[in-house]
C-alpha cells in the first residue's frame, strides 16, 4: 500500500514525558510514569486491560489531563500539572487512530481526511492533492468519494490512518487501532503502518494488548502493569532478557517457577522438585523466581536428570497438532503450565522429563538485597 | 392436505397466525379508512348506493372552510413545530454536551407532560390564565387575551409535545460526544466549530425526524384547539370535522374530504420522517457512549438551570398546578381564599355524582379490553412480520401501522360510516363495543412496533435451539418467545391502557347516547360549568395514567422474570 515516493518529509518530534501520573478519585490508574520517545520512533504501549495504557495515551493527545507530572511534545509544553499549563488536543499538532475509527458518518471519505487540512486553514488546492497524497499512501485513491459507512472494517481504518497523517503531524497516537479487525486483516495492516510510519519518519505511540503488533511495529516496547512502566526495550532485549517474572508471563516467555534456596539448592515451592543450579545463579538470595525460558528446556531422553536437579518433570495435559509439529500443554506443580512445542505427539496424562540449561535461566531474587536479576552467563 | 401444502407455499410457514389475523385487522383498519375515502367520492355512500361519483366533490374542495381550515392546520402544525425547536432543541443539546445540575430531575419532569392529557392541560391553563383566573388573583395580570388566541394554542401545545424532541436530541447528541468529538479536536478542531462541524449535522436528522413527529402529533390535536380556540371561531381540520359531524345539517361527504386531507398531511409528514430516519448517514451512528464525560458549565450553570426549571414549571408542574387547584377549591368564583378550599369535588365522584364512577369503570374497562386485543394481535402481527419476510408479513406490517398516521378523528368517522352501512347484519355501532373498535384501531401500532423491536433482539436460533431440544411450534412460542418478549409487551399494552382510558376525539364521536367515559365526563363538565367537578375527575386520570404503569413497572422488576 505505501507506493508514493515523498523524499523531504518532517520528521517527528521528541516526545517527554516527566513524572506523569493520573488519579481518579482515589483511583490511581497511572502511577508516576517517565517516557521519552525519540524524534521518529515507534514505541508501542503493550498490557493488559486495565495497566494505564489508555491513559498514558489520552494524556499524550490532550484528552485527559494529569494529576502530577509534565508532558514535551517537541520543544512545546503540552501539559504541566504543577504550573497549569495544558494545551488542547487540537492546538498540539497530532494525529490519532481509534479503536472504533471514529470516521464523521456525515462526510465523505475525502472530506474526513481533509477535515485536519481544513482546521489547518489550508487552501482548497493544496488541500485536493494532499489528500490524494494520504489516500495514494494507504492505497484508498479510488474511494475519496465514498460515504465511511460504506466502506469495510479495514478500509475504514485505513481513511482513519490517512486522517491521521495527512497533516504530517508532530506525533501520531494509536488506540488499539487493529483490535475491531480480523486476524489476516490485522497482520497485513500491521505491516502496513509500520512501514509507512517508518517511511514518513514519524514519531508515535502505539497502544495494543497484543504482544504480536507491539514486536511487529515498535523500535522499543513499553510493558505496562497496573499503572507502572515495568521494562521498556527493543522486542529483542524484552525476550531475552526480561525485567520480571510478570513481564515474563505476560509475554509467555517460559516457566516462572517460585522457588526458596536451601543449601545451595533451589525448592520450588509446594512441590517436590529440588534443583541444583549452578553456583552463582542465585547469588545470596533467600527466595525468588526461578525462570526457565523455552528455550531452556529440552525434553530428556535419558532420565536421571530429575534425580541430579537438572531437570523438571512435567505432566502432558493436551497434545496438538498444529501442522509442523505438536503444541503440547504441560503441567507442573503448583498448577504452573506451560505450552511447549514437540515434533512428536506426546500421550496425554503422561510424565515427561524437561532438561535445564542452566546457562539461560533467570533468577529473580524477591528481597530487595539485588534489585537486578542475575543471569549465569 | 394439499390445501395446507398451498397455504404454506402463498403464506410461508407463519400462514395459520396469518390467517388468523389479517381477518381481524381488515375489519378493524381496513374496513373504516375504506370507507372514508368511499364517502369523499361517493356522497349516498352511507345510504349503501354507489351511485353519483364525484358529484357533490367539487362543491365539497371549493368550500371556503375547506381552504381555511387545511391553511390553519398547516400554520398550526408549523408554528408548534417551530416554538418546540426553539425551546427543545437548545435544552437538548445542553442535555446532551454539559453537566446540568439535577440532570435526572429534568428528564422525569420533561416525561410528565406525556402523563397529561393534552385537554386536561389546555383546561389546566384555561384555568390559570383565563380572566379572573389564578394569575390574575395572585399577580393582577391577565393573560385571557393571548390563551385564547391561535398563539396561546401553539404556547399549550408546544408545551405538550416538546419533550419528544427534547429526549430525541439529548439522546443524540450524547452518543455522538465521546469518539467523533475526540477525533474532531485531535484533527484540530476547537470545541465551539467541533458543535457546529460534528455534534450538529450529526443531530439534524434527529431534530427534524421528531420536529415532523411534533407536526403530525399537532396537527391531530383535538382537545387544545376545541376548548381555546374554537369559540373565537378559529377552527382547524380536526375541529371543523368534529363540526361537521355534530352540528346540524350533518354532513357527511364534507367531513371524509377533510378527512382525506387531514390524512394526507399526516402521512407526507409520516413519510418525510421515516425517510430521514432510515437514511443511512443517520445509522451508522453507532449509540457506543463514549468515555467523554460531560463539559462543565461555568458561569452559565445559573441561567441554564433557571431554563430548564421555567420550561418544566411550566410544562409540567403548571397545568396540574392549576387542575388540582381548581378540583379542591368549592367554586370557582371563591378563587383561592383559605375557605375556599374543600375536598367536596372529590366527595361527589366518589357518591357517583353525574355518573361519575360509572364513567371511571367504563373507561378502565375500554382501556383494559383495548390492551388486551391490541397486545395479543400485535405480538402476533409482529411475529409474522419479523420471521416471515412475505408478501403476505408486508400487507400485515402495512395494516397495523398505518393507524400510526391516521388522526382519531378520521378513525371516528370512518366507524361511523362503515358500521351504519345498510348492509350489514350486525353491528357494533351504538354499543360500547365500537369504542373498543376505535382504540383498538388507533393504538395497534404500539404493541405492534414494541413487539417488533423486542423479537428482533431474539436471535432466531434460540428458538432454533428449543426445537432441536424437542418443543414444538406452539411450545417454543410460550415457553422461549414469550418470556423473553413479554416485558416489552407488557409496557406497550400498558401505553395503550393509559391513552385507550381517556381518548377524546374518537370518543366525542362515537359514545353511544348514556354512555359516559373519563375524557367525555371531564369535556362536559366543563362545558356545562361544573369545572370543579371535571377538574377532580381529571386528577384522578392523571393519577390513573401515572400510577399503573409505575405500579406494573415495579411489580415486574419485583419478580425479576415473569415466567
Amino acid at each position: 500500500m505505501v507506493s508514493a515516493e515523498n523524499s523531504t518529509l518532517q520528521t517527528g518530534s521528541p516526545v517527554i514525558a516527566t513524572g506523569v501520573s493520573q488519579r481518579f478519585g482515589s483511583n490511581t490508574v497511572l502511577k508516576t510514569i517517565d517516557l521519552r520517545v525519540a524524534p521518529g520512533e515507534v514505541v508501542a504501549l503493550l498490557g493488559p486491560s486495565g495497566c494505564g495504557k489508555t491513559t498514558l495515551l489520552r494524556l499524550l493527545a490532550g484528552l485527559s489531563r494529569p494529576t502530577t507530572g509534565s508532558i514535551h511534545i517537541g520543544d512545546q509544553l503540552v501539559a504541566d500539572a504543577r504550573g497549569g499549563a495544558f494545551v488542547p488536543p487540537e492546538r498540539r499538532s497530532i494525529g490519532m487512530v481509534f479503536q472504533d475509527y471514529a470516521l464523521w458518518p456525515h462526510m465523505t471519505v475525502a472530506q474526513n481526511v481533509g477535515f485536519p487540512l481544513e482546521m489547518q486553514g489550508i487552501g482548497r488546492a493544496e488541500r485536493d492533492s494532499r489528500i490524494a497524497e494520504a489516500l495514494g499512501l494507504v492505497g484508498l485513491g479510488h474511494l475519496a468519494d465514498r460515504q465511511p459507512g460504506t466502506l469495510s472494517g479495514g478500509q475504514q481504518q485505513r481513511v482513519a490512518l490517512a486522517r491521521a497523517i495527512v497533516s504530517r503531524p508532530r506525533l501520531v497516537l494509536f488506540d488499539e487501532p487493529l483490535s475491531n479487525l480480523d486476524r489476516e486483516l490485522r497482520e497485513s495492516l500491521v505491516v502496513d503502518i509500520a512501514s509507512l510510519l517508518r517511511k514518513l519518519g514519524m514519531t508515535a505511540v502505539y497502544v495494543t494488548h497484543d504482544h504480536g503488533e507491539a514486536f511487529a511495529i515498535a523500535d522499543r516496547v513499553a510493558i505496562l502493569h497496573s499503572g507502572n512502566i515495568l521494562q521498556i526495550d527493543a522486542p529483542e532485549q524484552l525476550v531475552g532478557n526480561p525485567s520480571s517474572p510478570i513481564v515474563v508471563d505476560f509475554l509467555k516467555l517460559g516457566l516462572v517457577l517460585p522457588a526458596e534456596v536451601s543449601n545451595g539448592d533451589l525448592v520450588i515451592r509446594g512441590g517436590m522438585h529440588r534443583l541444583s543450579p549452578p553456583a552463582g545463579l542465585v547469588n545470596g538470595s533467600r527466595t525468588g523466581d526461578l525462570f526457565l525460558p523455552r528455550s531452556a528446556l529440552v525434553a530428556s531422553g535419558t532420565g536421571g536428570g530429575v534425580a541430579s536437579g537438572n531437570a523438571i518433570s512435567g505432566t502432558v495435559v493436551h497434545s496438538m497438532f498444529r501442522g509442523d509439529g505438536y503444541a503440547v500443554q504441560m503441567r507442573f506443580d503448583h498448577d504452573i503450565a506451560l505450552e511447549m512445542f514437540s515434533t512428536t505427539r506426546l500421550g496425554e496424562g503422561t510424565i515427561h522429563d524437561l532438561d535445564i540449561s542452566w546457562d539461560r535461566a533467570f533468577w529473580y531474587p524477591h528481597e530487595d538485597v539485588q534489585t537486578h536479576p542475575t543471569h549465569n552467563s | 392436505m394439499r390445501l395446507k401444502h398451498l397455504t404454506a407455499r402463498v403464506f410461508g410457514n407463519g400462514g395459520m397466525i396469518f390467517a388468523a389475523v389479517a381477518p381481524v385487522l381488515a375489519v378493524l383498519v381496513a374496513f373504516p379508512l375504506l370507507f372514508v375515502i368511499l364517502q369523499a367520492v361517493f356522497p349516498d355512500i352511507a345510504r349503501g348506493i354507489f351511485a353519483n361519483p364525484f358529484s357533490r366533490f367539487v362543491e365539497t374542495l371549493f368550500d371556503k372552510h375547506l381552504f381555511h381550515w387545511t391553511l390553519n392546520t398547516l400554520m398550526l402544525g408549523g408554528s408548534v413545530v417551530l416554538v418546540s425547536a426553539l425551546v427543545a432543541v437548545p435544552l437538548g443539546v445542553l442535555r446532551g454536551l454539559f453537566r446540568i445540575p439535577f440532570a435526572g430531575l429534568w428528564d422525569v419532569v420533561f416525561l410528565v407532560p406525556f402523563t397529561i392529557p393534552p385537554y386536561i392541560a389546555a383546561l389546566g391553563w384555561i384555568m390559570a390564565l383565563q380572566p379572573r383566573g389564578y394569575l390574575e388573583q395572585i399577580t393582577g395580570i391577565n393573560f385571557g387575551g393571548f390563551l385564547f388566541s391561535f398563539w396561546g394554542v401553539v404556547f399549550v401545545m408546544t408545551l405538550n409535545v416538546f419533550p419528544v424532541v427534547y429526549f430525541a436530541v439529548s439522546r443524540m447528541v450524547a452518543s455522538i460526544g465521546g469518539r467523533y468529538l475526540e477525533a474532531a479536536r485531535v484533527a484540530g478542531c476547537p470545541p465551539m466549530r467541533s458543535f457546529w462541524r460534528i455534534t450538529l449535522p450529526l443531530t439534524t436528522p434527529a431534530i427534524a425526524a421528531s420536529l415532523l413527529l411534533v407536526f403530525a402529533m399537532a396537527i391531530e390535536e383535538f382537545g387544545t384547539p376545541a376548548a381555546l380556540a374554537a369559540r373565537s371561531g378559529f377552527l382547524v381540520l380536526v375541529t371543523g370535522i368534529e363540526q361537521r359531524l355534530s352540528d346540524y345539517p350533518i354532513d357527511l361527504p364534507g367531513a371524509s374530504l377533510l378527512s382525506v386531507i387531514l390524512v394526507l398531511i399526516a402521512m407526507v409528514a409520516f413519510m418525510v420522517q421515516n425517510r430521514i430516519v432510515s437514511r443511512r448517514d443517520f445509522q451508522t451512528v453507532s449509540g457506543k457512549p463514549g468515555a467523554m464525560r460531560p463539559a462543565e458549565l461555568g458561569a452559565w450553570r445559573i441561567p441554564v438551570v433557571v431554563f430548564f426549571a421555567v420550561i418544566g414549571f411550566l410544562s409540567a408542574a403548571m397545568p396540574i398546578l392549576s387542575v388540582v387547584l381548581t378540583a379542591s377549591t368549592r367554586t370557582i368564583s371563591g378563587g383561592l381564599a383559605a375557605d375556599n378550599f374543600s375536598t367536596d369535588n372529590f366527595a361527589e365522584i366518589f357518591a357517583n355524582s353525574g355518573g361519575a364512577m360509572e364513567a371511571l369503570g367504563t373507561s378502565l374497562l375500554l382501556g383494559l379490553g383495548a390492551a388486551l386485543i391490541t397486545g395479543i394481535l400485535g405480538t402476533m402481527t409482529a411475529y409474522v412480520v419479523v420471521r416471515q419476510r412475505t408478501v403476505s408479513s408486508r400487507i400485515l406490517d402495512f395494516l397495523t401501522l398505518m393507524p400510526n398516521t391516521i388522526p382519531g378523528v378520521v378513525v371516528a368517522v370512518g366507524l361511523i360510516l362503515a358500521w351504519n352501512q345498510p348492509w350489514l347484519p350486525i353491528t357494533p355501532y351504538n354499543t360500547i363495543g365500537i369504542l373498543v373498535l376505535a382504540y383498538c384501531c388507533l393504538l395497534l401500532p404500539y404493541p405492534v412496533r414494541y413487539a417488533n423491536a423486542a423479537l428482533r433482539q431474539v436471535s432466531v436460533s434460540l428458538e432454533d435451539a428449543a426445537r432441536v431440544a424437542g418443543a414444538g411450534g406452539i411450545k417454543v412460542f410460550f415457553r422461549i418467545l414469550m418470556p423473553l418478549i413479554f416485558p416489552s409487551i407488557l409496557a406497550a399494552m400498558l401505553l395503550v391502557f393509559a391513552v385507550a382510558a381517556r381518548e377524546l376525539v374518537a370518543t366525542i364521536l362515537l359514545a353511544p347516547i348514556g354512555t359516559k367515559t373519563v375524557a367525555l365526563f371531564i369535556w362536559r363538565q366543563f362545558e356545562q360549568g361544573s369545572v370543579g367537578m371535571g377538574m377532580a375527575m381529571s386528577v384522578m386520570a392523571i393519577a390513573i395514567t401515572m400510577t399503573i404503569p409505575v405500579a406494573v413497572a415495579i411489580w415486574a422488576r419485583k419478580q425479576g422474570r415473569l415466567f
